[in-house]
C-alpha cells in the first residue's frame, strides 16, 4: 500500500505557526509527523510514497489553487490512498485537511481518508462528516493516539485493498 | 512493550484528565493564575536581587515606595485561598453546567461563612477578618468549599428547586431568582457546618482542614520522591502523544501552589525560605525549553547534528525553545510516539529533578523565592529572578550542559538514521515539483 501524506507545516516538521506562509510543496519521503506513521504503516505492509505539506496561512490564500495541485498531483503519483492530517485540534490545519481531502476525492480515483479531533472544529465536522471519512482522534495532547493512528491506518488499508469499510467506518469514524 | 504501557497507561491519564473536580481544579487555577504572574512583577520589582536596588528607588521615590508596590502584590498574596475558591467554583460550576457566576458568588459567601471574624488581641475582641485565613494557608480550605457547595448549589437546581418567575420579567431578575433556593441551600449547610466546628476541639473548619489535609499532603508534596515522580509521569504522558502536565498538575498543583505561596510569603517578609520543592522548582530547575528539557536536545541538533531534516528543524524551533515553546520539536522530530527520543525525554527531567533537589537541600543554592515568572522567561533569566542569586543560574547552566550529554547518543542514532534516508533520497530525486501541475 502507497499512502501519500497531507501534513501542515507544524506537523512536517517545518516550523510553528510564524511559518504558516510555507508554500505547497512535498517529498518523496517521510517528514515529520508521516515518519511515526510510516512505522506503523509498515506492520500495514504499506509506506509512506510522499509527504505533502502546506502552511495554514498559505492555504488560506489559495485554496482553489492548492485544493487543485494536490488533486492533479495525486492524480499523476497514483498513491492508492491519501491520507490528510492527523490534525490534532488545529482548526486551520483541518479544515485545509477536509477540504483538499474533499477535493481529491471527488476530482480523482485516489480515496482519502482524515484524521481529525471534534475539539475547536465542531462545525467543520458537522460539515465534512457526511462527506469525508474522518477518523476520530484525540486533540493535541490528548489521549487515545496510538488507537487513533491504528485506525486511520487501517481504513486505509481496507481502502487501499477495496475491502468493504463500512462497519469499520460506521466505528471509528464521526 | 511501548503498547503494554499504553494500555497502563491511557486508563488512568483519561480518567484523570476528564475527572471533572480535578480538572476544575486545575481550570481554577488558570484562572487566578494571571493575576499572580502580574502583581508578582510588582513584587520582584519592589525587591529586585541586585544590592543597593532599594537604597537607589529611595533616594528618588521616598521611603514608602515598597510600600506602594507591597499593596499590589498583597492584593493577590494575601487572598489566594480566597481567590482559589472563587476560581476553582468559576470552572467547576462551569464544568457542572451551571452559572458560572452565580457558583463562583455562592462559594465566595460559603468561605467567608466558615471564616472567623473576630480578633483577639490581649483580652479585648476585635471585629476583623484575619489575612492568614485567606491567603495560602485556606487554599484547601478554598478548594473544598468550591466543591461542596457547588455541588448543593447543583443539587437543588437539578431538582427545580427554584422560584419561577411569570413570563415577562426580565431574564436579569427571572436568574436571580432562579438561584434564590438553591444559594439559601448553601448558606445554611455551610452555616451548620460552622456551628458543628465549633463544638470541636478544632473551633474552625479553617483549622480542620488546614491540620487534617493541607499540612499533610503538602507535606508529602514537598519532597524529592514527588516531584521526580511529577516530572516523570509528565515525560512519559507526551511520549504517548498525551500532554503530560495537564494530567499531573490536576493532582499536583494545589500543592505546589500552596508551597510556592508559603516561599512567597516568608521572601516578602525577610524570613528563611521553607520549602524546597514548589512550582517554581519544576518550572525553572527541572525542564528548560519545555516539558523534556528541549532546549539541549535543540543545540545539539543545530550543532552537532548533520542532517538536513534535523538542522532544519532545530533552526526554526530553537529561538521559540528558548522562550519554552517545544511544539515544532515535540511533532516536528517528533517526541511523540517516537521511542528513540522516549527515553532521553524522560530521562533529562528526572536527573534534573534529582540534582536540583540535592544542591538546594545542600544549600549551595538559595531556594526559589516563590515569585511566579511567566513560563516564558528563559533558563539563567529565570534561575537568577528565581531564586535572587547568580547561583541559580549557574544550576541551570549545568543542568543543561549535562541535558547535552544525556540527549547526545539518541538523537545522533535518529540523525544517522535520517542521513542515510537523505542519502538515499539523494542518488534519486525527492523533491515533489508543484510548479508546473
Amino acid at each position: 500500500m502507497k499512502v501519500i501524506v497531507l501534513l501542515d507545516q507544524i506537523q512536517a516538521g517545518l516550523g510553528g505557526k510564524e511559518k504558516a506562509d510555507t508554500e505547497l510543496g512535498g517529498k518523496k519521503l517521510a517528514m515529520g509527523a508521516a515518519d511515526t506513521l510510516a512505522k506503523d504503516l509498515k506492520q500495514q505492509k504499506g509506506d509512506v510514497m510522499a509527504t505533502f505539506y502546506c502552511g495554514t496561512g498559505y492555504y488560506a490564500d489559495n485554496r482553489e489553487l492548492v485544493q487543485g495541485k494536490v488533486m492533479r498531483m495525486c492524480k499523476k503519483m497514483a498513491p492508492d490512498v491519501l491520507l490528510v492530517g492527523p490534525t490534532y485540534d488545529y482548526p486551520e490545519f483541518a479544515q485545509m485537511a477536509c477540504e483538499v481531502g474533499l477535493a481529491v476525492q471527488s476530482g480523482s480515483d485516489v480515496p482519502v481518508v482524515a484524521m481529525v479531533a471534534r475539539e475547536k472544529n465542531a462545525d467543520l465536522l458537522a460539515e465534512y462528516q457526511r462527506q469525508l471519512d474522518i477518523v476520530k482522534m484525540p486533540k493535541k495532547g490528548g489521549t487515545g493516539l496510538s488507537d487513533a493512528i491504528e485506525h486511520g491506518l487501517t481504513l486505509c488499508a481496507k481502502k487501499a485493498n477495496k475491502e468493504d469499510a463500512t462497519d469499520y467506518i460506521s466505528k471509528y469514524c464521526y | 512493550m511501548q503498547r503494554k504501557f499504553e494500555q497502563v497507561l491511557m486508563p488512568v491519564a483519561t480518567k484523570i484528565g476528564n475527572n471533572v473536580v480535578l480538572r476544575s481544579l486545575r481550570d481554577g487555577f488558570l484562572v487566578i493564575m494571571p493575576l499572580i504572574i502580574v502583581t508578582s512583577m510588582f513584587l520582584l520589582f519592589g525587591n529586585f536581587p541586585i544590592p543597593g536596588w532599594a537604597d537607589f528607588w529611595t533616594g528618588i521615590l521616598g521611603q514608602h515606595w515598597t510600600e506602594w508596590f507591597s499593596a499590589v502584590s498583597n492584593s493577590v498574596f494575601n487572598f489566594t485561598g480566597l481567590l482559589s475558591c472563587f476560581g476553582i467554583a468559576y470552572a467547576y460550576g462551569k464544568n457542572r453546567g451551571l452559572h458560572a457566576v452565580n457558583s463562583a458568588a455562592v462559594a465566595i459567601i460559603s468561605f467567608l461563612i466558615l471564616t472567623p471574624t473576630t480578633l483577639e488581641v490581649g483580652k479585648k475582641s476585635y471585629s476583623a477578618v484575619e489575612t492568614v485565613f485567606l491567603g495560602p494557608n485556606g487554599v484547601f480550605l478554598g478548594i473544598i468549599t468550591a466543591i461542596l457547595s457547588v455541588e448543593i448549589f447543583k443539587f437543588a437546581v437539578k431538582r427545580n428547586w427554584t422560584i419561577k418567575m411569570p413570563d415577562g420579567v426580565p431574564p436579569a431578575v427571572s436568574e436571580s431568582f432562579d438561584a434564590l433556593i438553591p444559594s439559601a441551600l448553601v448558606v445554611l449547610a455551610f452555616f451548620l457546618v460552622r456551628v458543628l466546628f465549633s463544638l470541636t476541639d478544632f473551633n474552625t473548619a479553617y483549622n480542620f482542614i488546614y491540620a487534617v489535609l493541607q499540612a499533610p499532603l503538602t507535606h508529602v508534596g514537598n519532597s524529592l520522591g514527588s516531584a521526580t515522580l511529577y516530572n516523570f509521569l509528565a515525560s512519559l504522558l507526551w511520549c504517548f502523544g498525551i500532554n503530560g502536565p495537564t494530567i499531573t498538575n490536576s493532582v499536583w498543583s494545589p500543592i505546589f501552589f500552596v508551597l510556592s505561596q508559603d516561599n512567597l510569603k516568608a521572601w516578602q517578609a525577610g524570613d528563611k525560605i521553607p520549602h524546597i520543592y514548589n512550582q517554581q522548582f519544576i518550572d525553572m530547575f527541572t525542564t528548560y525549553g519545555g516539558g523534556g528539557s528541549t532546549l539541549s536536545l535543540l543545540i545539539i541538533m543545530l550543532t552537532i547534528c548533520r542532517s538536513k531534516r534535523v538542522r532544519e528543524l532545530a533552526k526554526l524551533a530553537i529561538v521559540p525553545g528558548i522562550f519554552g515553546i517545544n511544539e515544532p520539536v515535540i511533532f516536528g522530530l517528533p517526541v511523540v510516539l517516537n521511542p528513540i527520543i522516549a527515553i532521553p525525554f524522560i530521562i533529562a527531567p528526572v536527573v534534573n529533578t534529582v540534582i536540583s533537589g540535592i544542591v538546594f537541600s545542600l544549600g549551595w543554592v538559595p531556594l526559589t523565592n516563590g515569585v511566579m515568572l511567566t513560563w516564558t522567561t528563559p533558563p539563567l533569566i529565570s534561575g537568577w529572578l528565581s531564586t535572587g542569586s547568580w547561583l541559580g543560574s549557574a544550576l541551570q547552566l549545568f543542568e543543561m550542559v549535562l541535558d547535552l550529554f544525556i540527549y547526545y547518543p539518541f538523537i545522533k542514532t535518529l540523525d544517522n538514521q535520517y542521513l542515510r534516508d537523505e542519502k538515499a533520497a539523494e542518488l534519486k530525486d525527492v523533491d515533489i515539483d508543484f510548479s508546473n501541475i
